[in-house]
């Protein structure tokens, strides 16, 4: 059955919060799609649908891929495929990879509080169910 | 709008609408679209233009790349005039943008204020300060011409330099983030799912 769509007092329906609260870590699962090596476009778009539940707008991590290559965290080269064309690959830099670093350590910090807040919430929904 | 003119178009209207940016950052960029395009319409079999659809409109795509070109300089400027031109530009997206123009501007002019008041306190010690009347009560501050009168008191003497300085700085320097933190914000609110 369909979850109901609840209304908040302010308009904001849990599904547009939870597509804010997907966009706000989505520079730094950018980030994190390139800790184990170099990636093109495509492939950062197809990491994030597998191994989180992030299915971006095929349009939106080329602009964020380019600001994060001006902010210095990024770098790129591009490398001919032995098939195909050239394709822009991403890696992080020094300083992509200690900002990523000091991202998961506040994520974590802040996800492991936000658990034991929310724990009891869900306890009684088990409950009640 | 045939399929061929739609292929056609969509990189040419790309490198007009990344107006801009320099040349090589304009086709490095309808390179990078390009490798997108063949790459994933390759990959889920779909024809080029449904491919093109995904990508969204060349003007939307475009003003996503200079809206991080414009945050990526005032990430690095404490220019006031680089960073309340990145809120002018973010005003024109909707009321955020004009709450954040309006309270940047407002930021920048009170921190402005109160340190060229400071800086100023030296050479006209009778006409700078913060001033209370003989009941005790607040009449005006900053810098007074004529002076306030008989009937006022200038409360902070010296200390209004320190005061004024660093309240000023302070205000600058939270207008400063805060508007690079809004700017940032408003890509990331901006972005499709």
């Amino acid at each position: 059955m369909a979850k109901p769509r609840v209304q908040t007092a302010y308009g904001d329906s849990p599904d547009r919060w939870e597509a804010q609260l997907r966009k706000g870590a989505l520079e730094m699962a950018a980030l994190a799609s390139l800790w184990k090596g170099r990636l093109y476009g495509l492939e950062i778009i197809r990491f994030l649908e597998n191994n989180s539940s992030m299915t971006l707008a095929e349009g939106t991590i080329y602009p964020i891929l380019n600001r994060l290559k001006l902010e210095g965290m990024l770098t790129s080269e591009w490398v001919e495929a032995e098939a195909g064309h050239p394709r822009k690959y991403y890696s992080l830099t020094e300083i992509g990879q200690q900002r990523l670093r000091m991202m998961a350590e506040a994520w974590f910090d802040f996800s492991r509080g936000l658990s034991q807040l929310l724990e009891p919430v869900l306890e009684n929904q088990e409950i009640s169910q | 709008m045939t399929t061929e003119l739609v292929i056609d178009s969509y990189p040419t209207s790309l490198r007009h609408h990344l107006g801009p940016l320099t040349i090589a950052e304009r086709e490095e960029i309808v390179r990078e679209i390009g490798a997108h395009v063949r790459d994933s319409a390759e990959e889920s079999g779909s024809p080029v233009e449904r491919v093109l659809a995904r990508l969204g409109p060349p003007e939307d795509l475009a003003a996503l790349y200079r809206e991080g070109l414009l945050i990526s300089a005032a990430s690095r400027s404490f220019s006031p005039l680089v960073l309340l031109r990145a809120a002018l530009r973010l005003a024109t997206k909707g009321i955020f943008g004009v709450l954040v123009f309006f309270l940047g501007l407002f930021g920048y002019v009170i921190g402005a204020n109160l340190v060229l008041t400071a800086l100023v306190k030296p050479f006209l010690p009778e006409h700078t300060g913060v001033w209370f009347d003989g009941n005790g009560n607040f009449m005006s501050a900053g810098i007074q011409f004529p002076d306030p009168g008989s009937s006022a008191h200038e409360v902070l003497g010296l200390w209004f330099i320190p005061l004024a300085m660093t309240v000023g700085s302070l205000s600058l320097l939270a207008t400063t983030w805060s508007i690079r933190a809004s700017l940032r914000i408003s890509q990331q609110w901006r972005a499709k799912l």
